[in-house]
């Protein structure tokens, strides 16, 4: 539309016939432009689905979506945005499945530029995809009484559940063009409960006080949630010419409705684990109550039109006082009433960014951390002390850009970590768990870090990008607290690289680690309507400790993918990707078998989307997701290899829309589905035998899901 | 207006933005319909007198509007497709001059993607009525167009809800530039998952050192096939760090009863199905149970 072209060339004595002609078109083209440029809008989308998706078949796919437990639902979305242009003051509000139980709501109003004010309310639930068969009595709440089957399978079958309701109040202030506060105010609740459990065992050697005989028992649980969290913060920003300083406050608290789940029934129930009966049924914590109050100052600063410099100061005080007695775990006689639990954190960063030439940009980042656990020390179950941690941390970057003749552009990078875990000073009031379970820690780890990327423009439509990155992480002489037993109270004692006791493994993040990492990127642009990208990505890590007979040995990457867009017509466009990656690690054991765990996944996908008239547009993806772990034992053990036989995950999902306008108003979608996922995993049963607990309860999941999902909305807009 | 302006022939008059009529003289809404949009945006509230005009990002372009050539008209000053010859700095400045305020973008200078010259157009429609990337169910496509490998981990059975459009990336990334690592939302790992995940804070009685120090230690938040997002299957997992008891081998049931095994009950079927090491060690982010029974994380 062209109004002053169309008007172009009318005459005097054609008045009458051109303000018809011209208005006409005028009206309708000013409608036409109203239309694109005017936000108010209130559309309303209303319909109904219906879907094999409920549990058992289709719990993978009703995990979050709302469908565990429905084959049909209501389909109801709503969107209101209003714009007074006279004042830029917008109204909008906004829901969102509302015929679902992981509906959310919002509503919003905000004058730019001067204030803003949100409101949002959210439900969500996550359906636990497996499925319980167990006597289990009192799920959901504390007192939970064991119920022995006969057999696998014949008790009730149980379903667990999440829910997460949550309110967010929002508040945004312009005081003056330089000065705002922010605050914002989040509550969720949250309910349900999720898979537990609690284990026994008097054994040959040492019999307790709890069992007269060896023997040991596994109960399956289902620990109950009923908590809340609260979160609120409070900014306020101050921005000048060449600065921006932002002070805030931050507070987090979680409350938990529950005390200790008490175990009860095993005494009548469970003959067999009748001497275990008092170990059992001994009551299990549940997270404490606790607080953290954080105080920040952040911002920027020019020190030149080419230097900039970014700061970040926090300090956060986290508590945790929650009464022993009043959480049903009663503390011994002499011991605190509570942990009086004091966490106190201090952040400082410092950044630097310069242009010093047009052809040059360098970059610097020093960030340092340190974490003290003040918590008092107590002799909690008589014989040990409770655990504290402590740590310093500095991570530091530098790096420099380049743009070189021809095109390239090279990054040279250098990163250092350094990290300090403060150790505990054992002595007679300070007696840590001995090391039979975690061998030896080092009190520093240091890692140095160099990459260098090189970006070309290889012709006008192709960049490509390597990089090439190595880390080196070594740390101080490793200590442990006295493996053996009978050494207590236990002292840290230096180890310096000699060999522990066969059992001996060392935590893989303090490990010497050698890293190599490659990777290339190509972006091409094949013509106007074809575009291309490919990636591949290969890295190798090398771990070594004292020991070398147990733990993470090496760890391979491996990646590859294509993605391609090609818009076929302006009406037509379609999509395609690739993708491959493997994972490799070697795990020594202390039983001298090797794991070589391998993960490979290939995952690709096609997708279209077009007009097939003025009035339908189409759409569709077709996907295909393979994940494949192999946990091949090797040499060195016992087993035979392959006695872990694989775990697969494979789905293929076809997706596909239609939407038709009926008019300028309102429109009708159609949403298909369909979705087939096989998951073999033996974690709960293998070779058609359920895995059981003492109690015959048992865990299950449908192997082979397929789930058909359709959806017809009709979409009305008013204007 | 539609009568004024009609009669306004040779006059060009603002279709959007203030002072837009150089522009939407050509593109108006035969030539580019989807320009006019920004009309329906922030950008395009004209009673907030911040907002721009086409020339404060694209740049005065004298050379683009005054071409009387024949040939192919020059581009305007500054354009952000992906065959744009201006730096990524030009591109992003045009945002920054007016974004430079917002507290959540502080950071990006000497951020991962200001320093791999990722634009602001990148991601973001700044002609669309709603931009993909601001609406949790369609901003994970967006960040998935470079981040591939997240794109196939959000597929797997263990996983955040974001495929299902109930959580963004930016829940626990902040894009725009953090003090945290991997431009975490917070100052940390930890304290970012803590927001939704805060009963695993502490401090307890029976501390787990990796929980305080780094969450991704055990888990991979964009998605695992192991159950409740761990990197690998225990006792696989927890043996990296941890001699299980001792000499055992993994295996399978064969349908054995568990309990009142004579060479202790953790059997290799207990330590390598079901919950594995957590059957027992059920407390494994940490214990406040002030017994003995608290230890190791049992109860």
């Amino acid at each position: 539309m062209k109004t002053r072209e169309q008007l172009f060339g009318f005459q005097q004595k054609l008045l009458v016939l051109a303000l018809l002609a011209a208005f006409g078109p005028a009206h309708a083209a000013d409608d036409e432009v109203a239309k694109l440029i005017k936000p108010d809008t209130a559309s309303i989308s209303a319909g109904a689905a219906v879907a094999g998706a409920f549990r058992p078949n289709g719990s993978l796919f009703g995990q979050y979506n709302g469908w565990a437990n429905n084959s049909s639902a209501v389909l109801l979305d709503f969107d209101l945005i209003q714009r007074n242009d006279e004042t830029g003051t917008w109204v909008t509000a906004a829901g969102r499945d509302l015929g679902l139980d992981s509906r959310e709501l919002s509503l919003g109003s905000q004058r730019q530029g001067a204030w803003k004010v949100s409101l949002d309310y959210s439900e969500l639930v996550r359906h636990d995809p497996r499925t319980l068969n167990t006597g289990l009595q009192g799920i959901g709440s504390s007192q939970l009484t064991v119920n022995s089957l006969a057999a696998t399978g014949t008790g009730a079958n149980q379903n667990l559940d999440i829910k997460r309701t949550s309110y967010s109040l929002g508040l945004e202030d312009w005081i003056t063009p330089g000065v705002s506060v922010e605050l914002s105010v989040k509550s969720e609740d949250k309910a349900g409960a999720r898979l537990s459990g609690v284990g026994g065992y008097c054994g040959p050697v040492v019999p307790s006080a709890f069992c007269a005989i060896a023997s040991g028992g596994l109960l399956m649980l289902a620990e109950p949630i009923t908590s809340n969290t609260q979160q609120l913060e409070a900014k306020l920003n101050w921005v000048g010419t060449g600065y921006s300083l932002t002070a805030g406050y931050y507070a987090s608290l979680y409350r938990n409705d529950k005390n200790a789940t008490q175990i009860s029934g095993i005494n009548g129930n469970l003959s067999n684990l009748s001497n275990l009966s008092a170990l059992l049924s001994q009551p299990v914590s549940q997270a404490p109550d606790n607080q953290a109050y954080q105080m920040y100052l952040s911002g920027t600063y020019k020190l030149t039109p080419t230097i900039n410099t970014t700061f970040h100061y926090a300090a956060t005080h986290a508590t945790q006082s929650d009464s022993f007695a009043s959480s049903g775990t009663p503390a011994a006689a002499g011991l605190p009433s509570s942990l009086n639990g004091v966490v106190d954190s201090t952040l400082a960063q410092l950044g630097v960014t310069a242009r010093p030439m047009p052809k040059l940009s360098l970059l610097a980042n020093v960030r340092y951390e340190d974490i003290a656990d003040n918590t008092p020390h107590a002799l909690y179950g008589g014989t040990y002390s409770n655990q504290t941690n402590s740590s310093t941390k500095t991570n530091s970057k530098a790096e420099a850009t380049y743009l070189f003749p021809e095109n390239y552009r090279a990054t040279f990078g250098v990163d250092y970590n350094w990290t300090k875990r403060k150790l505990p000073d054992v002595g007679s009031t300070l007696l840590l768990i001995p090391g039979d379970s975690l061998t030896s820690i080092r009190e520093t780890t240091n890692e140095l870090v160099y990459r260098a990327e090189l970006r070309k423009a290889l012709t006008d439509s192709l960049n490509a990008t390597l990089v090439y990155s190595q880390s080196r992480r070594d740390g101080s002489h490793w200590v442990n607290l006295g493996a053996t037993t009978s050494a207590y109270p236990n002292t840290y004692q230096p180890l310096r690289y000699v060999d522990v006791t066969a059992g001996g493994v060392f935590p893989t993040t303090m490990m010497d680690r050698n890293r190599d990492k490659v990777r290339v990127l190509l972006d091409w642009a094949a013509s106007d309507a074809l575009s291309l990208q490919f990636n591949g990505e290969s890295g190798h890590d090398v771990y070594s400790a004292p020991n070398t007979a147990a733990g993470l040995k090496s760890a391979n990457t491996f990646a590859l993918g294509v993605d391609a867009s090609l818009a076929v017509t302006d009406d037509w466009k379609l999509t395609g990707f690739v993708n491959y990656g493997e994972q490799l690690m070697n795990v020594s054991q202390t039983a001298g078998y090797i794991a070589r765990l391998n993960n490979v996944t290939t995952n690709y996908g096609v997708g279209v989307l077009g007009k097939l008239s003025g009035k339908t547009e189409v759409g569709g993806d077709l996907s295909y997701l393979d994940d494949n772990n192999a946990y091949g034992l090797g040499s060195g053990n016992s087993a035979a290899p392959g006695v872990l036989p694989d775990v697969s995950y494979n789905t293929i999902a076809l997706k596909l829309f239609a939407k038709y306008a009926l008019d300028k108003q309102s429109d009708v979608r159609v949403d298909l589905v369909h979705q087939n996922i096989t998951f073999h995993d033996w974690a709960w049963g293998s070779a058609s035998t359920p895995y059981a607990y003492s109690d015959n309860s048992t865990v299950s999941m449908q192997p082979n899901q397929i789930v058909t999902y359709l959806g017809v909305k009709y979409v009305y807009r008013l204007k | 207006m539609c009568g004024p302006a009609a009669w306004a022939a040779d006059t060009p008059q603002d279709l959007v933005l203030k002072g837009d009529a150089t522009c939407t003289a050509c593109h108006d809404e035969a030539d580019g319909p989807e320009l006019l949009a920004i009309g329906k945006t922030r950008h395009g509230t004209q009673a907030d007198t911040r907002t721009p005009t086409c020339t404060s990002c694209h740049g005065d372009s004298t050379e683009h509007v005054g071409y009387k050539g024949s040939g192919k008209r020059p581009h305007p000053s500054v354009v952000f497709g992906a065959k744009s010859v201006n730096t990524a700095d030009a591109r992003n400045g045009a945002c920054q001059d007016c974004h430079v305020k917002d507290s959540k973008r502080s950071h990006w200078e000497g951020s991962t993607h200001q320093a791999r010259d990722v634009t602001c157009a990148a991601c973001h429609k700044v002609h669309a009525a709603k931009d993909p990337v601001r609406d949790k169910r369609t901003q994970s496509e967006v960040c998935f167009a470079c981040h591939k490998e997240q794109r196939n981990l959000i597929n797997k059975p263990s996983h955040h809800p974001i495929a299902e459009g109930k959580m963004s990336c930016s829940d626990c990334h902040n894009p725009h530039g953090s003090t945290g690592p991997s431009l975490m939302k917070r100052n940390s790992v930890t304290e970012t998952c803590y927001t939704c995940h805060m009963e695993k804070r502490g401090p307890f009685v029976h501390n787990h050192q990796p929980v305080n120090e780094d969450c991704s230690t055990c888990h991979n938040p964009h998605g695992t096939v192991t159950e409740s997002l761990l990197k690998s299957r225990p006792p696989f997992l927890c043996n990296s760090c941890h001699t299980p008891h001792g000499p055992i081998q993994p295996a399978l049931v064969n349908g054995s009863a568990l309990a009142g095994s004579s060479s202790g009950w953790w059997t290799p079927t207990v330590i390598t199905q079901g919950k594995s090491c957590v059957s027992c060690h059920a407390l494994i982010h940490g214990s406040n149970n002030p017994s003995a029974a608290g230890q190791r994380f049992f109860r």
